[in-house]
């Protein structure tokens, strides 16, 4: 425990809530029960299905064993939420009680110091730092396996690893980062900035803000489980039928979704309308702070995109488990039907990911080029127009599916007309530093690699939505090298660049400065160097999700690889950067950026309830700059 | 100011526009437009016929052509921003204080405008110019429905099979005839593969029961490289095999020696 935790400790007694069970539970309690649930259902399944077919016939046939493993990963989601208590209120409310209000400040985790964070806990900035710690532990994970599998692809025939392990990690890089990235910035910056930025005293709803965290917590194991059942065949985009034919290790892909996709919803419902409801006095729609627009729209988006997403692993696990041929073209179903119900959630996913990352840029480069941000309307119609546009055109993932190709041409041209909100978006940033000097901290040089970054991944994204170009580019690396400029070189950065500069607020320290410099530059440089080289791959044509290319290839592949373990050690020293200034760092002012946000008016550690007395709001917080 | 005439007061949009380019800031920004664009330009022109492998088809030529003119054209619009990036990068401000404060700009009307407008019609030209090859090549493919050899492709976890049925054929290589127009009708046994003949610039994928279609022009004599381009399972990465886009007597003799016959 920190010193500043013990401060927050003895801020106030604890409260101590006679003989009530909420006090008992936490993580501890939630894995024990939730493993007791799983080994249940484990048991019960197998033993029902095994009365079903003949005894003799055990092992069960790979049907039932997939009933049994979701069974099995649903049980130990639900028994681990059981376990850690976030049924009691609900409970009480059936049996027409509530929670006493000395439970509810326990709940809020006042006064327990480092313990809160293993608890359901429902202060938002607990949930934040959850999140955040969540988020790197998912990003260093799918780092690692991005570290494998580029080092299986330095030079033709590597065999560093087997191909069902090379395709395993595919897939499972895949799915971890995106779920990472989806939320990178609004699980942390979201939960412990958002509230305090929009002048509330909490989230809308705080149980469900701890189940949103709590829910996403149970998708890890789950998810990791993937690799003792045989890992998954099928990339992230899971396409059928190659998913309904794959192993055991699906069904943990499956039910990782449906996890999470609860999780997303409870979250996306307890932000959209924490913000709607809960702004304080005379903070209009015109004042509020771009990245609480950005956030919002990117989970307003998210709530109707990811339903889909469930819906077709639902589909899948039925297919898998009771042959109801939904995507099996041989029993009258169709893979494209997949593909559609895929990339409906797909490709406005993509931009649920990006605005958040942009949204913080927006809210850096104003302070530190201290001038206002250059036309707040251009920002927000760009986000609204970018989350509009993109529920239009998800079938340019499908343009060479030969699903109904007198569709391309219509989502051609939804899909460049993407190209106008987005170029807003530049605007806005390029336009907020003309005539000004930015101030060279690390925030500020994230807003500098995020235009370089996204530049490229915006403009070989023009060439993939031209369908004769992308007749040769598809399902190529020249697809994998676009849209890591856009999620990694942007949407990443753009997330990092808030972690330094939401970083003193969160831990009451400053973040590392040399150690992030050098991390900055091995990172960017790093990240460009991999990237061009499997552009170059890619235009050489070498498919992505490939084991082994042609020695044709190996320059650019080494390239590739060279580039990859400069980001891994530029991360690996950001990572020790974050948890070295945790502790040891130099301790942060409350306001260290000079900035105009409402959550730079509260001190560290931030009082259980952000403001003694609500702030009113008499402007937008960009009040920069000397008279025009 | 009080010296100041009525007409210094009120610059003429000449006079304001010449002011506007002598300022310092204004100049780099210039300056560092024209090197962005510069090189995106060479970027455009130099990348893409240096990588992309040897252009085979009316397919390809056309793939490449827009990969090119699109980096070209987007030059300027990505060398303005990054010309205000770096510009600003260069004026930067160092130390542990915030800097001074800058001019309290809020927005510029005409500027926005300006800017959307520019890249509606950035968007405009993409648009009709993709609309334009597509059509192409619909109605090339329409036109030489009766004159192309007809191939189908068949794919299977993790192999390439082509039956060549006016020619009574079933091989593993994809040899063809140049200059002679081809179909492909393209079908799963198993799972979703994507039929890659690289050098000829088209893709389609194969899926099962159901046949997709796709057309290409050979225009040059050469060795062909076939790949799939959707993850098949456990050896997509080996799901590949070779063929020649082959002058008519070598392509007819080719097929001779398959035991095929003449169309």
């Amino acid at each position: 425990m920190s010193t500043l935790d013990k401060a927050h400790t003895s801020s106030r007694p604890v409260p101590n809530p006679k003989r009530s069970l909420i006090t008992r539970l936490h993580m501890g309690t939630g894995v024990v029960v939730g493993v007791i649930f799983a080994a249940l259902a484990y048991w019960a399944l197998r033993n029902s299905l095994l009365t079903y077919t003949d005894k003799v016939a055990d092992p069960l046939s790979p049907h039932d064993n997939n009933i049994v493993l979701l069974g099995a990963m649903f049980a130990w989601s639900i028994g681990f939420m059981v376990g850690i208590g976030a049924f009691i209120g609900p409970w009480r409310w059936m049996i027409g009680k509530d929670l006493t209000d000395e439970e509810i400040l326990y709940l809020a985790g006042d006064g327990q110091g480092v313990k809160r964070y293993f608890k359901y806990c429902t202060d938002h900035k607990v949930v934040g730092i959850q999140y955040l710690v969540g988020v790197m532990t998912l990003l260093g994970v799918g780092g690692t396996m991005a570290m494998m599998i580029r080092t299986n692809l330095a030079r033709p025939g590597g065999h560093f690893i087997t191909a069902t392990v090379y395709n395993s990690l595919v897939g499972l890089h895949g799915i971890t980062m995106i779920i990472a990235m989806i939320i990178v910035a609004t699980g942390p910056f979201g939960n412990y900035v958002m509230p305090i930025m929009i002048g509330a005293y909490d989230m809308a709803f705080p149980r469900l803000n701890a189940l949103s965290w709590w829910v996403l917590f149970t998708a890890i194991p789950v998810l990791c489980s993937a690799w003792f059942l045989g890992g998954i065949p099928t990339g992230w985009t899971a396409y059928a039928p190659l998913s309904i034919q794959a192993g055991p290790g699906m069904n943990a892909f499956i039910a990782t979704i449906i996890i999470f996709a609860v999780s997303t919803a409870v979250a996306g419902a307890n932000i959209t309308t924490t913000v709607i409801a809960m702004r304080t006095k005379g903070m209009k729609w015109n004042r509020v702070p771009i990245f609480v627009i950005g956030s919002t729209i990117s989970v307003a988006l998210a709530i109707p995109a990811f339903p889909t997403f469930m819906v077709s692993m639902i589909m899948t696990a039925l297919d898998r488990t009771y042959n109801t041929g939904f995507f099996d073209a041989n029993m009258g179903g169709s893979g494209w039907l997949y593909s559609n119900l895929f990339w409906i959630m797909g490709h406005p996913e993509v931009y649920v990911i990006l605005i958040p990352g942009v949204a913080a840029l927006m809210e850096i480069v104003p302070v530190f080029v201290r001038k206002p941000l250059f036309s707040y309307t251009a920002a927000v119609m760009g986000f609204a127009g970018i989350a509009g546009l993109s529920i239009l055109v998800w079938a340019h993932h499908m343009y060479m599916a030969g699903w109904a190709p007198s569709l391309n041409g219509p989502f051609m041209v939804t899909t460049e007309m993407i190209s106008i909100p987005t170029g807003l978006l530049f605007l806005v940033l390029i336009g907020t530093m003309w005539r000004g000097k930015p101030w060279m901290k690390l925030p500020m040089l994230s807003v500098f690699a995020f235009l370089w970054d996204f530049m490229i991944g915006g403009i070989t994204g023009i060439y993939l939505s031209d369908v004769p170009a992308d007749s040769y580019l598809h399902g190529s690396m020249f697809v994998t090298a676009h849209f890591h400029f856009t999620l990694m070189g942007a949407a990443l950065t753009g997330a990092i660049g808030g972690l330094a500069y939401w970083y003193p607020k969160m831990t009451g320290r400053m973040l590392h400065e040399r150690a992030g410099y050098i991390s900055f530059w091995m990172t960017q440089i790093g990240f460009n160097v991999l990237f061009f080289g499997m552009f170059m791959a890619g235009a050489e044509g070498q498919p992505r999700r490939v084991m082994d290319y042609a020695a044709f290839f190996r320059n650019s592949n080494l390239v590739s690889t060279i580039g990859a373990y400069t980001v891994g050690m530029g991360m690996i020293i950001l990572l020790w950067a974050v948890i070295h200034s945790w502790t040891k760092g130099k301790i942060a002012p409350m306001n260290p950026w000079g900035a105009k946000t409402l959550e730079w008016t509260v001190p560290y550690p931030v009082p259980l309830t952000n403001f003694d007395e609500l702030p009113v709001i008499t402007s937008d917080p960009y009040g920069y700059g000397k008279g025009k | 100011m009080a010296d100041h005439s009525a007409e210094e007061l009120a610059p003429t949009p000449g006079e304001r526009t010449s002011r506007f380019f002598k300022r310092a800031d204004v100049q780099q920004t210039t300056l560092f437009f024209i090197l962005w664009t510069a090189l995106f330009v060479v970027l455009g022109l130099v990348f893409y016929p240096r990588w992309m492998p040897t252009i085979m088809s009316v397919e390809m030529k056309s793939a490449e052509a827009i990969m090119i003119w699109f980096t070209v054209i987007s030059a300027p619009v990505a060398a303005i921003v990054l010309a205000v990036a770096t510009t600003a990068f260069m004026n930067r401000h160092r130390g542990d204080t915030p800097p001074p404060d800058g001019p309290a700009i809020r927005t510029n009307g005409p500027v926005v405008a300006v800017w959307t407008v520019t890249s509606l019609v950035f968007a405009l030209v993409a648009i009709v110019w993709g609309l334009t090859e597509m059509n192409a090549q619909a109605v090339a493919a329409g036109k030489d429905a009766k004159s192309a050899i007809v191939v189908e492709v068949t794919g299977s976890q993790w192999v390439w099979t082509f039956n060549y049925p006016a020619q009574g054929i079933e091989t593993h290589e994809l040899n063809l005839p140049v200059g002679v127009p081809v179909t492909f009708n393209v079908k799963s046994a198993d799972v979703n593969h994507s039929f890659w003949p690289v050098q000829l610039g088209v893709k389609i994928d194969a899926n099962a029961q159901v046949t997709t279609v796709i057309h290409s022009i050979p225009t040059k004599v050469g060795h062909l490289d076939v790949k799939c381009a959707e993850l098949c399972g456990l050896y997509h990465a080996y799901m590949e095999t070779t063929g020649e886009i082959q002058s008519a007597s070598d392509f007819d003799a080719w097929v001779l020696a398959q035991g095929g016959h003449k169309a």
